[in-house]
Parts: C-alpha cells; sequence; structure tokens
C-alpha cells in the first residue's frame, strides 16, 4: 500500500508533523513502513507556457517552442511527440541541475538557439508518467507561470510504501491509514466536504432497476454518470504513477484512484450492456452464476462481485453514459467460495479478499465528484441500493482484563479515546465493564484480545514496561532434549576429529536416486508441487546432498574434503529417522611439511580410524549395499555392540569420476544405534600384562572375521584382547599371505609366568591349525 | 714440599686444560686408577720416616680431595658444554612450524540454534520436537489458520499426494505438546522448516526456533514477553537497542514483529537494514484465543514467539549469502574452526 505524506494531509492534518515522526508512529502502530521515498523537484525548474510550436527546419522530430517562463519568453528546442502550443509544462532553466547530474545549459541544437529544457516527469525526479513531457494542469494548484515547481505541495512529497499484514483490509486506502493515524495522533480527520445532492437532477430510478432475489451476502450501490471529456488529471496522473498503478481508459484511472482513496471497490458498465424493458427502464440482475459466486448480469454477464468483470462489460469509451458499481461482499466469505472454487480474479480481489471499504456510498460520492470536477459530465440524482442486513459485532470487556494482559494500566479515558478514534462506539463503561461497538470496516477484530491488540498498538509496544514472570519452577529434562544432547555431542566429536558440518535440503531428485538403487518415497505419498525438478523428493540417505557437495568443493579446488551432516532422512512411507553421515574426498590430511607437500590420500583405513574416533570402536563385516553408490569389494556394515548400526564404503569409481571426486569414502549411521549414556566402569588387573605376536599364513580369500571367530572359541580367559598388526602378500607366498596378530595376556590373580603365555598361545594356533588349516609362518 | 706435590701439581693443570670429556676420564684413571699415581704416592709413605707420616698423609689427603673436587667440576663443565653442543644441531626453525588446525567446525546454523537451545533450556524451558510431515489440522487450522485465510498465502506450502504437507513452521510442536500434557508449559521447539520458495533471500528450507509459555488465566501479560525477548536478543547480539512493533499472526493476538538497532552501523543506515537502522529479527504476541480453544484448555494464558535461526546466523557471524549455508563449502565453513 503506497500512500504520499500530502495525499495523507487530505484526511488528516499533518503540518506540523515531521515526516520521521509520520514513518516511526506508522511503525509503531503496526503499519510497517517498507520504504521511504523523498520526491523533491530541484530548484530552478518553473512553471513555462507553450505560446507556439513548429517544427525544426533540420530536424523532423525536434520542435522550437516559444515558452512563457513568466519573466521573458524563451526558444527551448522539445524533442517529445506531445509538445503542442497553449500547454503548460515544465521548464528547466538555464543552470538548472537534474537528478541524473544534467545541468543545462544554453545550446544550438542543430543550428538552433535553446535556452532551457521542457522536462518529462522522469527527467526531474519523479516516476515515469508514460511517453513525452508532463503536461500540468490545476489539479496540482493554481498554474503560475514562471513559479517553481517544488513550491508546489505535489512536487515536495514523502512516499511511504506500507506491507500490510493480511488482516489489515482497512487500511487499504488512504482515508484508511489516516483513519489509523488519527488514532495515534488523538486528532480528528477532516470533515468531508461532500456536496450534497443537487435539485433538478435526472434520476437514476427512471433510467435502471435492480433484480434479485437473495442478497448473497453483498451490499451493492449503483449510480449513474452521462461521461462527457473526460480526462486524467494531471494530479490523478502523478499518484497513480506514485502507486505504480497502471490503467487503460481515463474512467479506469479515475475510478482505481478513488478506489486507492477511499477503500471502496467501484467499477463502470456501459449503459448500453444492460437489457432495456418495456417501461424504458434497462435491468441490473444479481445472480448467483454457475460456480456459485454472487454475479451481475445486463444482456450478458457483468461482473462477479469482488472478484472480476466481464472484458466485454468494460466502459472504454470516453463517451457516454456508465452505471458506476460500488460493491462489498465480506472477506470470509469470499475467500471461502475462491478457497473451494477459484476462478481468475482482477486486481480488486486482492481487497476484497482482505476486506474492502463497506461505506458504499462514501466511495461512490468520491468517485462521482472526480466526474464532475474534471469533465463536463453529469451525474444522475440518487442510488440503487442493495443492503444485506448485519448486526454489529458487540465486545463486553471488563476494565481489569486490560491491565492483565498488557501488564501495565491504561486509564479509562485513555483507552475511550483510542477506541473511539479507531471508530469504535463505547456505551458509557457500567462499572468496570465496557461495551465496544465494532464499526463495520473492522471484520479483524472479533474477541477481546483484538481489542487488547488495538489499545497495544496505539498505546505503544515500546511504551509497555518489561515485567519477567515468576513461574513454578520444574524439571525440564524431556526425552526430546535428551536426544538433542545425544545429537550435539556427535556433532562436536565429529567437528573435533576434522569434519566440517554441513546442512542440506532434505529434497533430492528422484531420478538420481533412482538410478543408484535407492529406494524412494512412496508414489501416492510423493511431493505434489516441489520447487524444482533436482529437489522432487524427500531423502532417503544423507549421502548425495555430501556427495553433490564435495563434488562442489572439488570444483573451487579444495582439495581436502571431510564433510558430515546430522538430520532426517524418509523411508518410503515418509518415516522420518535420524542419521548421521560422513564423508572425506581426495587427500587424507593437507599438504604441509611433514608429507613433503604431498598429502597421502584417504584410504579405507585412515576413514574408518576418524569414523571410530567420533562413534567408539566397532567391527565392520563383510556387505553388499542395496544402491550401487559403493565400491563393491571395499564395503563394510558397521556393527556397534553386535546391532547393525549402518554401512561404511568406498564410492564406487564410476560415482567418483561422474562427479569428479577422489578417493571417496563415505559412512552413514543409524543415530538411534549409537551409544549415549552414562559409562560403568569394571574393575581392572593390577598386574603386569605380556604382549605375544603370532604370524601365520593364511590362504588370501579367508577373512579376519572367520579367524577371529576360532580365536575367540579357543582363547583363554588371560587373552584379554588381540588384533591385527601386519599384513604380508608377496609371490613368493603364491595364493597366501602372513597375518600376523598381536595378543595381549593379563591375568587377575598374578603375573603370569612365561610358560602359561606360551600354552595359551599354542592352545590358539592348535584352533587355527585344526579349525581353518593355517601353519605358523 | 716433597718431589711427589711437583707431580701432583701437573695434574692440577692437566684437569683444568682438558677440553673433551673422554680426557676428563683418562686423566683420572691415571690419577684414582689402581696403577694411578695417587696410589704411588701412597705407596711412598712407607719409605717415609714415622715422624713425618701424619704430615704426608695429611697432605696426600688434601691432594686427593682437591683433584677429585677438580676433576668433577671440570667433568660437569664439559658435560654442560658437551649438551649444549648437541641441542644447539637440534636447533629448529620455529616458524615453519605454525600449525594449520585440522579440527572441524559445527555450521554456523546449528550452532547458533545451539546458543538459543542454551539461553532459553537456562531459563527453564523444555525442549520438543516433532515431525516434519505434518497434517493441516497441526499446522494450519489448529493456528487459527482456517482454511482459505488469506495468511495462508504468506507461507507458500510444500504439498503431499495425500493431502499431508511439510511444516511451514515449528508451531505443529506446540500443538503437539498442548494436546499431550497439561499448562504450565514452557517450551521451545527448534528445527527445520519448509515454504516453498527459492531466491537471494529465501530457500525452501530454513531452521526455526518457536516459544510458548502457558500459565493460568490472567498470570501470561505482553510485558512478561518484552521481558524474556528483550534479555534473549541481548544474550545473542550484545549491547543492542530492541523496538516491538505491532504486526499480525493468526496465532498471536495482540502479535509484534521485534527489530533489533542496526548491528552494521550506528543509525546511519546500511545495506541490511535498508538504511532504516533497524533489522527485523522476531515474531511473537499473546497466544490467539482460539488456539487456546483448539487444544481444549480453558482459563489459560500464554505467549508464543518464533525466530528463524538462519538470519540470526548470518547478523551475528556477518555471513551475507543465504543459500552458501546450504552449499557445504568448506571455504565457508573452515571459517567457523
Amino acid at each position: 500500500m503506497i500512500v504520499t505524506k500530502n495525499w495523507l494531509d487530505e484526511w488528516i492534518d499533518l503540518s506540523g508533523v515531521e515526516t520521521q515522526l509520520l514513518l516511526k508512529t506508522l511503525n509503531a502502530i503496526g503499519l510497517e513502513v517498507d520504504r521511504h521515498d523523498t520526491v523533491r523537484v530541484p530548484d530552478k525548474i518553473v512553471i513555462g507556457y507553450v505560446e507556439s510550436c513548429e517544427r525544426h527546419p533540420d530536424a523532423d522530430k525536434l520542435n522550437v517552442c516559444q515558452v512563457n517562463t513568466g519573466n521573458d519568453v524563451r526558444q527551448i528546442v522539445c524533442g517529445a511527440s506531445n509538445v503542442r502550443a497553449g500547454i503548460h509544462v515544465a521548464v528547466a532553466m538555464v543552470d538548472a541541475v537534474l537528478p541524473d547530474g544534467l545541468k543545462i545549459k544554453a545550446a544550438k541544437l542543430r543550428g538552433v538557439e535553446s535556452l532551457g529544457m521542457i522536462c518529462s516527469a522522469k527527467e526531474i525526479g519523479l516516476p515515469a508518467m508514460g511517453e513525452g513531457i508532463m503536461i500540468l494542469d490545476e489539479s496540482i494548484g493554481k498554474l503560475v507561470i514562471g513559479k517553481e515547481l517544488k513550491d508546489y505541495p505535489s512536487f515536495c512529497d514523502d512516499i511511504i510504501e506500507i506491507e500490510l499484514t493480511a488482516n489489515r483490509g482497512d487500511c487499504l486506502s488512504v482515508h484508511g491509514i489516516a483513519r489509523d493515524l488519527s488514532a495515534a495522533f488523538n486528532k480528528d480527520l477532516k470533515e468531508l466536504n461532500q456536496k450534497e445532492e443537487q435539485e433538478g437532477r435526472l434520476g437514476i430510478g427512471r433510467i435502471l432497476q435492480l433484480q434479485h432475489t437473495e442478497t448473497f451476502d453483498t451490499e451493492l450501490l449503483f449510480g449513474a454518470v452521462d461521461i462527457k471529456e473526460l480526462q486524467v488529471p494531471f494530479l490523478v496522473a502523478l499518484r497513480m504513477a506514485i502507486i505504480e498503478e497502471s490503467y487503460e481508459t481515463v474512467l479506469d484511472a479515475l475510478l482505481q484512484y478513488a478506489t486507492h482513496n477511499t477503500g471502496v471497490i467501484l467499477r463502470a458498465y456501459p449503459f448500453s450492456c444492460l437489457e432495456e424493458t418495456s417501461n424504458a427502464k434497462s435491468i441490473i440482475s444479481l445472480v448467483k452464476d454457475d460456480n456459485g459466486y454472487a454475479s451481475l448480469y445486463g444482456k450478458e454477464k457483468l461482473s462477479v462481485i469482488g472478484v472480476s468483470q466481464q472484458k466485454e462489460a468494460r466502459f472504454s469509451d470516453n463517451e457516454g453514459l456508465a452505471i458506476i458499481e460500488a460493491s462489498y461482499i465480506p472477506p470470509e466469505i469470499i475467500s471461502q467460495i475462491m478457497g473451494e472454487k477459484k476462478i481468475d480474479s482482477c486486481p480488486h480481489y486482492y481487497r476484497t479478499s482482505r476486506g474492502s471499504e463497506p461505506k458504499l456510498n462514501f466511495g461512490m460520492r468520491h468517485a462521482m465528484e472526480l466526474f464532475e470536477k474534471y469533465s463536463e459530465s453529469t451525474v444522475y440524482a440518487g442510488h440503487l441500493e442493495l443492503q444485506t442486513p448485519r448486526e454489529a459485532r458487540v465486545i463486553t470487556m471488563n476494565e481489569s482484563e486490560f491491565e492483565s494482559f498488557i501488564g501495565m494500566k491504561v486509564d479509562k479515558t485513555t483507552l475511550t479515546h483510542i477506541l473511539k478514534n479507531l471508530g469504535m462506539l463505547i456505551s458509557k463503561p457500567k462499572a468496570s465493564i465496557f461495551a465496544i461497538t465494532i464499526p463495520h470496516f473492522r471484520h479483524d477484530i472479533i474477541n477481546r484480545q483484538d481489542i487488547i491488540e488495538e489499545i497495544v498498538r496505539i498505546v505503544g509496544i515500546d511504551n509497555i514496561p518489561s515485567k519477567p514472570l515468576v513461574f513454578a519452577e520444574n524439571n525440564q529434562n524431556t526425552a526430546d532434549f535428551e536426544e538433542y544432547r545425544k545429537t550435539r555431542m556427535y556433532r562436536q566429536r565429529a567437528a573435533a576429529t576434522g569434519f566440517f558440518e554441513s546442512v542440506h535440503f532434505v529434497f533430492n531428485e528422484r531420478a538420481t536416486l533412482e538410478r543408484f538403487g535407492f529406494a524412494c518415497t512412496d508414489e501416492s505419498k510423493e511431493l505434489l508441487n516441489p520447487i524444482t525438478a533436482t529437489m522432487d523428493t524427500l531423502r532417503p540417505t544423507l549421502l548425495m546432498g555430501l556427495l553433490l557437495s564435495a563434488s562442489a568443493n572439488v570444483k573451487v579446488n579444495q582439495k581436502k574434503i571431510a564433510l558430515f551432516e546430522c538430520g532426517m532422512v524418509f523411508d518410503t512411507n515418509r518415516n522420518e529417522s535420524k542419521r548421521i553421515s560422513f564423508i572425506i574426498s581426495g587427500a587424507s590430511q593437507m599438504d604441509k611439511l611433514s608429507n613433503a607437500g604431498k598429502a597421502p590420500s584417504i584410504d579405507f583405513t585412515t576413514f574408518t580410524q576418524r569414523i571410530s574416533d567420533i562413534v567408539g570402536s566397532f567391527e565392520l563385516t563383510a556387505h553388499t549395499t542395496t544402491h550401487s553408490l559403493s565400491h563393491p569389494y571395499m564395503c563394510a556394515k558397521v556393527m556397534i555392540n553386535g546391532r547393525e548400526a549402518g554401512e561404511l564404503f568406498r564410492v564406487h569409481p564410476h560415482v567418483e569420476e561422474e562427479l569428479d571426486l577422489g578417493h571417496t569414502y563415505v559412512c552413514e549411521l543409524d543415530m538411534d544405534q549409537l551409544p549415549y549414556g552414562l559409562i560403568q566402569a569394571k574393575p581392572y588387573s593390577k598386574y603386569q600384562a605380556s604382549f605375544r605376536d603370532l604370524s601365520i599364513l593364511i590362504p588370501k580369500s579367508l577373512t579376519y572375521e572367520a579367524i577371529k571367530e576360532v580365536i575367540a572359541k579357543h582363547a583363554s580367559a588371560d587373552i584379554k584382547r588381540f588384533y591385527p598388526v601386519d599384513r604380508y602378500a608377496s609371490e613368493s607366498l603364491g595364493d597366501q599371505v602372513s597375518l600376523s596378530l598381536r595378543f595381549v595376556l593379563q591375568s587377575e590373580e598374578k603375573t603370569l609366568e612365561e610358560e602359561e603365555i606360551t600354552a595359551a598361545i599354542e592352545w590358539i594356533l592348535t584352533g587355527l591349525k585344526e579349525e581353518l588349516g593355517v601353519s605358523l609362518r | 714440599m716433597n718431589d711427589g706435590d711437583l707431580a701432583l701439581e701437573e695434574w692440577y693443570n692437566a684437569i683444568k686444560s682438558a677440553d673433551t670429556i673422554d680426557k676428563i676420564e683418562e686423566i683420572r684413571i691415571s690419577v684414582f686408577g689402581k696403577k694411578g699415581i695417587m696410589n704411588a704416592e701412597f705407596a711412598r709413605m712407607k719409605d717415609v720416616p714415622d715422624a713425618e707420616k701424619g704430615t704426608f698423609a695429611k697432605e696426600l689427603n688434601i691432594h686427593k680431595e682437591a683433584l677429585n673436587a677438580l676433576l668433577l667440576e671440570r667433568k660437569l663443565v664439559l658435560a654442560l658444554a658437551h649438551l649444549e653442543q648437541t641441542m644447539k644441531e637440534e636447533a629448529i626453525d620455529v616458524s615453519l612450524f605454525s600449525p594449520q588446525s585440522e579440527r572441524g567446525s559445527l555450521h554456523p546454523v546449528l550452532e547458533t540454534m545451539d546458543r538459543i537451545v542454551e539461553y532459553f533450556t537456562a531459563m527453564n524451558f523444555s525442549v520438543q520436537t516433532g515431525p516434519m510431515v505434518e497434517d493441516d489440522f497441526h499446522n494450519f487450522e489448529a493456528l487459527n489458520l482456517p482454511k482459505y485465510h488469506p495468511a495462508r498465502d504468506m507461507q507458500d506450502t510444500f504439498y503431499f499426494k495425500d493431502a499431508m504437507l511439510l511444516r511451514t513452521h515449528t508451531s505443529p510442536v506446540q500443538i503437539r505438546t498442548m494436546l499431550s500434557t497439561q499448562p504450565p508449559i514452557r517450551m521451545i521447539a527448534p528445527g527445520a522448516v519448509f515454504r516453498r520458495d527459492y531466491d537471494l533471500t529465501h530457500t525452501p528450507m530454513f531452521h526455526q526456533v518457536e516459544g510458548l509459555v502457558v500459565e493460568e488465566a490472567d498470570k501470561v501479560s505482553f510485558s512478561n514477553l518484552k521481558y524474556i525477548l528483550e534479555d534473549f536478543l541481548k544474550t545473542m547480539f550484545g549491547d543492542i537497542d530492541v523496538r516491538f512493533r505491532p504486526s499480525f499472526f493468526p496465532f498471536t493476538e495482540p502479535s509484534a514483529e521485534v527489530d533489533i538497532s542496526c548491528i552494521f552501523c550506528a543509525g546511519e543506515g546500511s545495506r541490511v537494514c535498508s538504511k532504516t537502522g533497524w533489522l527485523e529479527v522476531l515474531g511473537c504476541g499473546i497466544v490467539d484465543p482460539n488456539v487456546f480453544k483448539a487444544v481444549g484448555y480453558e482459563n489459560v494464558s500464554g505467549y508464543a514467539f518464533g525466530l528463524g535461526v538462519e538470519r540470526f546466523a548470518m547478523l551475528i557471524h556477518r555471513i551475507g549469502d543465504l543459500r552458501s549455508l546450504f552449499e557445504g563449502d568448506v571455504r565457508l565453513l573452515e571459517q567457523f574452526r
């Protein structure tokens, strides 16, 4: 909603109100100022009168004008196509400096002297007003030749754009905003100077008749005007440019202007589109149309109340008899119908859906006055009216409620003033009870808290004191908070281990996911309105996001990429589960002195070590993924405490290539499977531990998993731990490899003797020989 | 003085001029070894007349102690010199070794969310979460956003084929909490939310933290809301001014938007504040009676607020580009180590 300070001043006296105070007040009462621009026409731009205008002898597109600028008549060459003798124009005199920095100088244009410039709106810093120069008229005040433009209020103004909230349809007009300001400044609106009906005019009842069976909750008012020599006055054109509204016909311009000014929805129909009856009257009918909307019909359908107008039913001439319609339909009713059966709408619908001004006569009179003032048109006397009886809403409030909601006492006089200035009627308070009657135009005020809001915004929230709330203490360690802390612990560990946390949208591309074999959201539950084709489904994995980010990092020349994300993924039924996923791509560390500038590439061991630094020890078992992102032979299931927690693998070389990635390893874990909780210490032996290495020859195909199983079976209680320390393959060993294992032996009761240690290792070796056929190296 | 004295005198000089630990060891053997000079001197004792034996022995012992002390002292000096030399050879140019941290970092948005959660948990709020895939009731209806309400336009929604939707705010968590518990309630709901909007200043997913306080009727006022939000914003942003502007949200009444004084300018206006000197950071209000009605609460009062975490993170960390927060770009993330 765009207004100007001078325009507001037509409704409320703002003399003495600084622009900054006006802006501050608008913000304070909830009319958020989105933009403030000043209109200031530079010095030395004066009103001139074009006395004559002739074609330039040497240039087809230039005109040589003799322009009266008050003190002299000067010659000015002008290139605008709309310049002609007998018009008032804006003349930039020699030495004037235009807003774009151009300094006007005496010049010769194709050999003809020119002493100034006839200006367009844009050239002097106003919003563009169509092609050509500005043609001024007395709508801006009395035209005095030679008078500087900056001395006219219209050229010295403040444009204010207000970001209105959805509930404030009542402020979708200059008058509506002035009404709110009258409460804020505690100042009455200016008296309306609307003319009384003149006698002796032709009454509208002689030519028009309204037919209807129901009211459909609408309010309608019809007037008639015989249009003659209608023109858009300069002030209206300027203001239409300021509010960034375009119009097709002169009549449109005036009606839109009247609507912007008063908030009343106005339309015009040519009288000729109505059906004539036998008694020489024409009929306009209110009917419910096929879609259930209250609509007007003449010979054909004319319009849908508050929503749209048929193209054929628009008044497009500058002459002739026009029927002017003012209408109102409650926003909640029209929004509902529109929601259920959407039809095309015209710009007026925005007002209708947010609540247009229901005082139809106010808008109608304003429009009629414009016609009379700026043309030779004749307005018919009287109106045709359709009213829907509506009971005014009354809200009763106890005085103490104001204090308990606001937290501050507002005295009765202030309360009464505020509510009255906002157009509410207050019955004399009985005891401490207020009965407040809500005006029709405030459809948004329904309950006591709505009244409180009015008080709060006019009093100003900044004037309300801040007070801490006193409440009963309560243990707030919910399960959700526990979960939040667990997630946070793992995120912090991941960061400490060298991974950068990343956040990706929960959307992926379905085609890509399916190509890699991921099961996506069930078709019947799929996204209906994705924002782009590359984000058309919910992610079943965090890995796609990480891989794409890694790829983007490679493109900006990052060598070492280590990212993680902890977030929700969705199964085919859209059930959510939390995962934490990791990726390392390229180098495992930065290039530095210690690696002579050649950081080693990430490998399985290093990656696995990093993950276990974050989630603790785990076991890896052979695994084949259901998707095709993984390297088939470097892929593991992650087992934590005997339970499957996720997968860890090198990315398939094809995928690495597709995404321009170097060696890339990823791991995706189910957060629910990660341990979290307090650790309980176990007793530990006070005796010395012994270490023994055992090197065995095993077939290449034999997995460590199988060896582990046999050792576990044969290990005595004194074998505390064992782990592989070396694996060696060579040609001389053929199909076999040498595997060295280290055993840690320790007793709870004593320091182990050499014989006891040897016996324990021997027993394991025997087991390995017998069950797996391995030999000592 | 006998000739023995003269012989010993030479050893004093020898020790003083020894320049290596090995030389000192040689001298020690020559003087104190089995076949050393000291033993030889003591052997001469038998030839000394009895009357002089005492003096002879006494002098010899004085020499023995003096030589020993001199030897040890010289050895220590040489050992220290040797260590000094060794260490000198180990010298490094420390400036070559200024480390480059290889630690990772938390994401600025989630780290900001952590700070917000910390503030409110310290104020005895509970943390609640809820599903991202929501239904119309929890996301709209119960929040006083009936079907076809124009305010629904403010939140362009992602829908699914089965009429479910992605939550457009974390407010449905408030509804779920109110439906499953009884007042008093002090809760926040942090999490990701979704709106169908993607341009320079909007992403289809972003993060919110919403808060809700419900107490018995007439207990919670706008003053209380002002208090906690002013305190919260000063905790997050430091020394700033806070301004409340009346606004409109369907689920609160009265509603307000909260601005902080621009942290980029001293009131003269910056690009970020569009030259207004103020930055909008929060929405809040007194809970609308229709919301309480939807969850079956009677005779209660309460306030609610909500904020966008990305906005906070961008202001606090001076991050210029919203979309960069979702690109996993190491060049941004490594700055938060």
